[in-house]
């Protein structure tokens, strides 16, 4: 009886420390700032089972039967916490407004626990002993939850089926409890079989936590999740839904295969058609490889130079079978050189010519991509640029960002280059806007390689106009010791 | 992703059980670096006058004794105008003085100034040395210069961490009362007004000399901001950081003269933008440094202590020790220009040796401490983006500049951050001894703790810490020393023997250093045709 009062003791502990660690783990994964998040989650948590304990002498009756019944409600309030969490921030995808209640309720319950416990056995026990026996099996608990959180649990089961099986484990003390005080508990059948469904309950969400984890990621970026790296310059996420197959760079998508063809047709043809005789290519950024399969369609091109910092991504779409059939493999074409550069220092210290180049970089959403986007980066890359070569420069969307988009086009004329701006619509993104950028006199194509799904002789024609509300305004061009453009993006996109 | 997921949990739980530990078990790694610095243990030997006496002698049209930017101004002038046939004597191991700057594999960084500000048209000296340079690649339309973009400091300029979070710019916003701004906005116009009427000027001597507006060289920056009903503390938190900066002082022990000067007189191309634009480089000034020394060549003589010289009627006899050889020189030349603080002066120019100048006390110097910290990456910090200035409201430290700023990388790399805390103690000589009394480990706990106020993750992102003490590192602007007669009659030349040294004008900029230089040049350039 004794032993069986210590072991109860000692996995309930268990059970709470390991609700307390998921739930801090969780929201510094989902919020970030670990200290913040575990400081805020723990010390809510421990206020809260003061209350709990407080809350404790106004249970007067039927002390068992209590504590049963709270045993089950920690078990299920607990074991499925995480994964309520995850489902409310895939819906929401905001946690704070129910993590602190959960974490509070769970708390004044497993505060109710210890205090019961005490009353229950104090007439059993002195009460020397008692105490000294009950914190002593308690704070073991917490040791051994401490210890099994970060080694075992969290590594071979994840967050979610971690909460499940101890939900398990707290419904299993209460149903144990009602075996062996069943003759001091009212109605024990009653309360077995609400135990007994809650088990079954936890257990369910135990096997299938898997599957749940898969489907609210897959919610928080709208598909399924097929490939998810970390660099040291960026997360990079790749997600499938049906055919849709998305790039997501920290968070902000990057192009939809239902219909980036409209957007990199866009981007390549209309200045690398106007110049047949092309024979050296370059892309900046882009190392997804699509720019690049749109340029291999011209066989004018001798060779194509792909610029990108991060060989996780054009590994990831060298090596990766549905990503590689994105791009048609471009990136292993005997034609294609990859480089793993920074483009500002590549552009600064290339001595080649070219005479086609595509800057296809990230949104200025920062002052170190700013940098790519400035009279300064512009005349270095016009050293690279043959007499006749024309660059093509993804500029945002002039509708969205039409502040933006008109600054890429003055920073390229104050930089001493010609700007010619077009647009496309890309229904993933928006209406996108581009810049083609050279010294000599740019004159629309005669003729556009074939298969092209977006583009044809009228849609080219159609581009380079611009109704009333992507008109140019006035904008100071972008310059290192200013970066307006970051602050112009800022301001629009929100 | 599931993996990705799993994996990222166990990395949270190991560090939040190490962040959780961190008050009690300090996990940081061990940080390495030392003191370096100035000679000062050769510099020392200047009191007891312990040196041989000369065992070689050499003549020279010109000699210039001190290589910080003053003697390399008056070496650059000299050398432009036809006038090449002089030595530069400098005692430390490479030029530049408090421009004077290091590198290690990560990148170049300052020791000291790190910054010039974009000159106003008077300016003269700058502009041309800037021309010369390359710094200034042109002129617009309306004729104003148009500087190399890599030079000029990149956006974002400056930050502040203030209320847990960094703000750009360098006034605490953030908490700050409606009181606070409209004193912040009453001050800022003063300072544009003053601006416009084109008091302040620089070099400072070809200021308007209105006995009113001189007169506030006699008050305190402190009494001056009662007087104008400027108590907000974030306001005087504000001006102050200025004088600190800039000075080493002190509301208190500051010029109002010199502080209107701080805010006042710099007129950049664009004053609708804010702030002045300034000209920045990795390793700070020191890039105009070995600009200037690689001109020099052999004409430059590092590791050489002047211990005497001697205005005659026909020139001016030198004495110079080569720490390297131990031996000691007599350098006979027509004209010298002595570009050394006072304080060294004193000790070395021969009428001055015997009877010390009644100017001599009117010259004090602030001590400062200049760390260079090599970290992993820039720390970011809650808030507003790392930015080339990044300052600590409440600090005693000035904050940190970041060298990497000007790099064109878009990627995140490892960086070196250069740590600035003057010493602004009523007593120079008392904060001397105190600087002098700390232990390279005594410093590095202090600029841990001070930045992990901002970055509580800093000590697991700082590999190394070099610390170099300043003894004199500036020239304090105390009420009563720019337009008092001991500055004046300090600068009047001995006979052949000339002065130049930023002391002499009383602010310790680049610009008056420079300007005092050439001027200098100018004079023995007229003397010897």
């Amino acid at each position: 009886m004794t032993l069986a009062l210590y072991l109860t003791v000692f996995l309930i502990a268990t059970c709470g420390l390991v609700y307390e660690l998921a739930a801090a783990a969780l929201a510094s994964y989902l919020l970030g700032d670990t200290v913040t998040q575990f400081s805020t989650v723990i010390g809510v948590y421990l206020f809260a089972m003061g209350v709990g304990s407080y809350l404790s002498r106004f249970i007067e009756r039927d002390l068992l039967g209590r504590f049963v019944r709270i045993e089950l409600l920690v078990g299920l309030v607990g074991g499925s916490s995480v994964a309520a969490l995850f489902v409310v921030f895939g819906r929401s995808g905001s946690v704070r407004a129910a993590l602190y209640p959960l974490v509070g309720a769970v708390g004044i319950l497993v505060g109710l626990e210890i205090p019961l416990l005490i009353r229950i056995l104090k007439d059993r026990l002195e009460l020397r002993d008692l105490v000294a026996h009950v914190l002593t099996f308690d704070y073991v608990g917490a040791l051994a939850a401490s210890l099994l959180f970060p080694l075992v649990l969290v590594p071979q089961l994840g967050l979610t089926a971690s909460c499940f099986l101890f939900g398990c484990v707290n419904v299993a003390v209460g149903l144990w409890s009602i075996w062996l005080f069943r003759d001091f508990i009212r109605r024990p059948r009653r309360l077995a079989l609400q135990g007994t469904a809650a088990l079954a309950f936890l257990a369910a969400g135990f096997c299938l936590s898997g599957r749940l984890t898969t489907a609210v990621e897959g919610r928080i970026f709208g598909a399924e999740v097929i490939g998810a790296v970390s660099s040291p310059y960026q997360r990079i996420v790749v997600t499938r839904r049906d055919d849709d197959v998305r790039l997501y760079l920290n968070g902000h998508l990057q192009f939809s295969s239902e219909d980036e063809y409209r957007y990199h047709e866009a981007l390549v043809h209309p200045g690398l058609a106007a110049r047949p005789g092309a024979r050296r290519a370059l892309v900046l950024g882009g190392g997804d490889g699509l720019a690049v399969r749109e340029i291999l369609r011209h066989p004018n091109i001798e060779s194509v130079t792909l610029v990108d910092l991060d060989p996780a991504v054009t590994g990831l779409f060298r090596d990766n079978e549905i990503l590689s059939r994105l791009n048609g493999g471009s990136i292993r074409h005997p034609k294609v050189t990859v480089v793993n550069a920074d483009a500002f220092h590549w552009v600064g210290e290339a001595r080649d010519l070219f005479d086609f180049v595509v800057a296809d970089f990230p949104d200025p959403s920062s002052y170190s991509v700013g940098k790519l986007y400035t009279t300064t980066f512009y005349r270095a890359l016009a050293r690279l640029l043959a007499p006749d070569g024309l660059a093509a420069v993804q500029a945002t969307s002039p509708l969205s960002a039409r502040q933006s988009y008109w600054c890429v086009v003055e920073t390229i004329r104050a930089a001493g280059l010609r700007a010619v701006p077009y647009h496309a619509y890309v229904p993933s993104m928006d209406e996108w806007g581009f810049v083609l950028a050279s010294r000599a006199p740019y004159e629309r194509p005669e003729r556009l390689p074939d298969g092209l799904r977006f583009l044809d002789e009228a849609g080219l024609r159609s581009i380079f106009e611009f109704p009333p509300d992507m008109r140019p305004l006035p904008v100071e061009p972008n310059r290192l010791d200013s970066q307006v453009l970051v602050r112009y993006y800022a301001g629009e996109w929100r | 992703m599931r993996r990705w997921t799993r994996r990222a949990f166990v990395g949270a739980g190991v560090g939040a059980a190490a962040a959780a530990s961190a008050p009690f078990v300090l996990t940081r790694r061990a940080v390495a670096g030392s003191i370096v610095g100035a000679s000062m243990e050769t510099a020392h030997r200047l009191r007891a006058r312990d040196f041989p006496p000369p065992s070689r002698r050499i003549e020279v049209p010109v000699a210039i004794l001190g290589g910080g930017i003053a003697g390399l101004g008056a070496a650059w002038r000299l050398d432009r105008s036809g006038a090449g046939d002089f030595l530069l004597f400098e005692l430390e191991d490479s030029a530049g003085g408090n421009a004077r700057s290091g590198r290690n594999g990560v990148s170049a960084y300052p020791w000291g100034a790190h910054y010039v500000p974009v000159p106003n048209a008077e300016s003269r000296a700058v502009l041309d040395l800037f021309r010369d340079l390359g710094v200034i690649t042109g002129a617009d339309g309306a004729g104003r210069p148009v500087y190399d973009e890599r030079f000029l400091c990149f956006a974002p300029q400056e930050r502040i961490f203030a209320e847990g979070e960094w703000e750009e710019g360098i006034f605490p916003r953030r908490g700050a009362s409606r009181e606070d701004l409209d004193q912040l906005r009453d001050f800022g116009q003063a300072m544009e007004e003053w601006r416009r009427k084109e008091v302040f000027r620089i070099p400072l001597d070809l200021s308007e000399r209105d006995p009113e507006i001189l007169a506030l060289d006699r008050v305190s920056m402190e009494e001056f901001l009662r007087r104008n009903g400027w108590t907000s503390p974030r306001l005087r938190w504000y001006v102050e950081y200025g004088c600190r900066d800039d000075y080493g002082c002190v509301l208190s022990t500051t010029s109002a003269w010199a502080g209107l000067h701080y805010f006042a007189s710099r007129r950049g191309p664009d004053p609708a933008d804010g702030g002045t634009p300034v000209l920045t480089w990795p390793e700070g000034n020191g890039w105009i440094v070995a600009r200037i020394a690689e001109r020099l060549g052999s004409r430059l003589r590092c590791g050489w202590l002047v211990t005497r010289v001697a205005p005659g009627s026909d020139g001016v006899r030198v004495e110079v020790f080569d720490a390297a050889r131990g031996d000691s020189v007599e350098v006979a030349c027509r004209f010298a220009i002595l570009a050394l603080p006072r304080f060294v002066a004193a000790h070395v120019v021969e009428p001055w040796r015997a009877s010390p100048p009644d100017w001599m006390p009117a010259f004090t110097y602030a001590p400062w401490m200049v760390a260079n910290l090599t970290v992993d990456r820039v720390p970011a910090g809650r808030g507003f983006e790392p930015a080339w200035d990044n300052v600590i409201h409440g600090s005693e430290s000035l904050g940190y500049v970041v060298a990497t700023h000007q790099s064109l990388s878009t990627a995140p790399g490892p960086s070196v951050l250069t740590y600035y805390r003057p010493f602004t103690g009523p007593d120079p000589g008392e904060e001397r001894r105190r600087m002098a009394s700390r232990s390279w480990a005594d410093w590095r706990d202090e600029i841990l703790a001070d930045l992990s106020r901002a970055h509580p993750d800093v000590a697991s992102l700082v590999r190394t810490i070099d610390v170099m003490r300043w003894g004199h590192a500036m020239i304090r602007p105390a009420p009563g020393f720019i337009w008092g007669e001991g500055r004046r009659r300090a600068a009047e030349p001995l006979g052949a023997l000339h002065f130049a040294h930023s002391d002499l004008s009383g602010l310790s900029l680049f610009e008056e250093a420079l300007d005092r230089g050439v001027s200098a040049a100018d004079s023995v350039l007229r003397r010897l045709r």
